[in-house]
């Protein structure tokens, strides 16, 4: 962070105090509120995917793979043996983590839609093992976590601005690691393997060990990040944490649509896409069926056929664009 | 003055302006017609999705009720207030089922919900409604809804677990009435998350009465070809089959079954069984499959009458239940001569409710117990008989003799 100006800093500054004070303007348990704490965590969702996908071009479509384990580790955890989702976060993030690099050694070595398919591949199998290990998981029909008294203890509370201050602790953490990768050794290893796997290999990088230390510091944020859906929802089923649309895709999305491979991609990307699918879903569920569903898809092809790139692509090409005015 | 304004002077602003102002306006005026004398009730239903066809059903139940009532004047204790349906996509995902009922909660300021079809939908939503105390009421089978401790969640059918030993039983009743022993029987389901659990319980249940199974089949949702399932079924000797499936592939195993001239019963499990489309997809072939069902129309055709009258097809069970819910739910507001959720929740809860359509439940009636599960409701088996849902199993209920092989 020591690139930035003192103006720059000055902005930081005064966006995080606008960030921290935001929920005193939504009705405490409204559903405002609640929007934004998953826009929030869909962000920081797609900002730890941003770590492999966005740096080194590795683009994963089985992240919910991860955020599942998480959601299950730590309400297993809590159910069976009474430990605490806050611990229950650390162990979801090193099985999370865990389950990385284990699907990362076979397919870290594919390149492009290899890659994809393979992840995606990977994502259905947790999906199917969650629904058919019905001893562990609770099978298809979901599992609950216990309802419990408001309390720090059990990350349960009685307002869901608390909810909020942690999503958003959660989004600087994650956005924190990225920025700091980005800018590291492993950053610049990471990139050189996106402009050019081979050339990179050439000058001396271990290119699949250099992506898979990327995989496997994502699926631990993403598996981190599911117990904190868990204990946000506190209900949740295979097909919902493993799901490749309801997550995967929406990681992707996300971060897409935002910006990949920048920080403050993913969180424009999500606090566009949640709330315009809430109010897509709000304006037209009560009038013909399906219709909220059109409008919101319709809608976001039309930002992917505007820039490509990203809302992030946008400011400098209206800068462009402006530039090229005054010339005429 | 005005023509400049319609002329040249209207700005970009002044459109944008307008279009929203258009867009908004049916929800700013249904907004003000509710703020008269009315009671906003969420309805919350997959209206999109795989199980669209269910939520709509479901909303038209909950309509015809509604509708009734208010053209009854309304609920009298709180003199004449006019039920406001409130209805939201569910979508099918749990996440957006938990975001309308808040949504519902804090914007439309609803004293109940009713919904939300499938159990996922109402876990997820009764995650919402307890941690502000506004009730819940269901039609979904799952265990998991009243077995949490829930005090504002009331389940009006039958639980999953006991539909799925009802499936069993009334199977070999009927199998029994027809001079047969039950012996050896074949599943094949969808490897879906509904397929898979399904088919969990049907093999519990075979394990309890000591049945046999020969044939223990999953096969991809969306199936092409069916006939491998079908060849292996006839080489099974099983003497019945229950093929799990919402719809779609049913009536392909059914078609190919019956074409092959394999008679023995197919046993659905609600769902897709129980609907108009099962009938139309496969014409004659529909005749005398049997499902298992929470309620069946024919018990009260004196109410359900009125749906098909409206809808123009039968009610289908979802339906009904949910009309039972929104009556039940009327009742509580007349007897608590409240709209308020504490004085719902306390007029529902270890309730008894008789009268209206509460007399369209096997019970007759509703009771529901301290998790608020309506003791009074016990699954029927059912069986297409010339393109209607005919009652045959349990005996106090039955309108017709079931029909064992076709």
């Amino acid at each position: 962070m020591s690139g930035l100006s003192p103006r720059q800093w000055t902005g930081l500054a005064l966006l995080a105090a606008l960030a921290i004070a935001l929920p005193f303007a939504f009705e405490p348990r409204g559903y405002g509120i609640r929007i934004l704490c998953l826009a929030l965590l869909f962000a920081a969702m797609a900002q730890a995917w941003n770590i492999v996908a966005g740096l080194a071009n590795q683009i994963s479509l089985g992240h919910a793979a991860f955020f599942g384990i998480g959601a299950y580790t730590s309400t297993l955890l809590l159910i069976h043996f009474g430990i605490t989702p806050w611990l229950g976060m650390f162990a979801a993030a090193i099985l999370g983590g865990a389950a990385a690099l284990l699907i990362s050694l076979p397919t870290m070595r594919l390149r492009g839609h290899y890659f994809a398919l393979a992840t995606l591949a990977f994502g259905e199998v947790m999906r199917v093992i969650g629904n058919s290990w019905g001893g562990l998981t609770g099978g298809p029909v979901g599992i609950s976590v216990p309802f419990a008294q408001p309390s720090l203890a059990l990350m349960q509370f009685r307002e869901t601005r608390s909810s909020y201050w942690l999503m958003l602790a959660a989004l600087v953490v994650v956005t924190l690691v990225f920025v700091a990768i980005k800018r590291s050794r492993l950053g610049y290893r990471l990139r050189a393997i996106k402009e050019n796997a081979d050339a990179a290999e050439v000058i001396g990088v271990d290119t699949t060990r250099t992506k898979i230390i990327a995989a496997v510091i994502s699926g631990a944020l993403t598996a981190a990040l599911g117990t904190l859906y868990a204990q946000f929802q506190f209900f949740f089923d295979p097909d919902t944490v493993f799901g490749v649309a309801s997550v995967s895709v929406r990681m992707a999305m996300i971060a897409i649509v935002g910006g990949i491979g920048t920080a403050a991609g993913p969180i424009l990307g999500a606090l566009f896409v949640i709330p315009l699918e809430e109010f897509a879903n709000q304006v037209f569920s009560a009038q013909a069926a399906g219709l909220s569903q059109l409008v919101f898809g319709l809608l976001l092809i039309l930002v992917i056929l505007i820039e490509p790139r990203g809302f992030m692509a946008i400011g400098p090409r209206l800068q462009r664009l402006l530039r090229k005015g005054d010339r005429r | 003055m005005s023509y400049s304004l319609l002329g040249r002077g209207v700005s970009r602003r002044t459109l944008m302006l307008g279009a929203a102002g258009a867009i908004a306006a049916p929800h700013v005026i249904r907004d003000a017609a509710a703020q008269g004398k009315a009671v906003n009730v969420g309805v919350i239903l997959p209206l999109s999705g795989a199980n669209a066809q269910f939520g709509v059903n479901s909303r038209n139940g909950i309509e015809l009720v509604a509708d009734e009532i208010n053209a009854a004047g309304g609920i009298k204790s709180l003199g004449g207030a006019r039920i406001n349906l409130v209805v939201a996509d569910s979508t099918s995902t749990p996440t957006t089922a938990a975001n309308v009922a808040q949504r519902l909660l804090s914007q439309n300021d609803v004293v109940a919900i009713l919904g939300a079809f499938a159990s996922s939908l109402t876990i997820a939503i009764s995650e919402v409604t307890e941690r502000r105390g506004v009730p819940l009421l269901t039609m979904s089978f799952s265990d998991q809804i009243t077995g949490r401790g829930f005090e504002n969640i009331f389940q009006v059918v039958a639980k999953a677990s006991v539909l799925g030993k009802a499936q069993f039983d009334g199977t070999l009743a009927i199998a029994a009435a027809a001079g047969q022993k039950l012996e050896r029987i074949a599943i094949m389901y969808e490897d879906t998350a509904y397929g898979t659990s399904q088919a969990a319980g049907l093999r519990d249940g075979a394990k309890a009465a000591g049945v046999q199974i020969v044939m223990d089949d999953a096969y991809p949702l969306g199936i092409t070809d069916v006939t491998p399932l079908i060849n292996k079924l006839r080489g099974s000797g099983a003497q019945a089959v229950f093929p799990v499936s919402y719809l779609n592939d049913s009536l392909q195993i059914i078609r190919a079954m019956r074409q092959q001239r394999i008679t023995i019963p197919a046993i659905g499990g609600a769902a897709g069984y129980v609907i108009p489309d099962f009938e139309k997809g496969l014409g004659e072939f529909a005749e005398g499959v049997l499902s298992i069902s929470p309620a069946n129309y024919d018990l009260a055709p004196e109410l359900t009458e009125r749906f098909r009258k409206r809808f123009g097809y039968f009610m289908v069970h979802e339906a009904l239940e949910h009309a039972v819910c929104m009556d039940v739910l009327a009742q509580a507001m007349e007897k608590a001569k409240s709209a308020k959720p504490d004085d719902l929740r306390r007029a529902l809860q270890g309730a008894r409710f008789e009268g209206g359509w509460t007399k369209a439940m096997t019970g007759g009636a509703v009771q529901f117990d301290k998790t608020g599960l309506n003791t009074l409701s016990v699954p029927v088996m059912v069986q297409w008989r010339n393109k209607e849902l005919v009652s045959v199993w349990p005996s106090e209920f039955a309108k017709a003799k079931a029909v064992w092989a076709v």
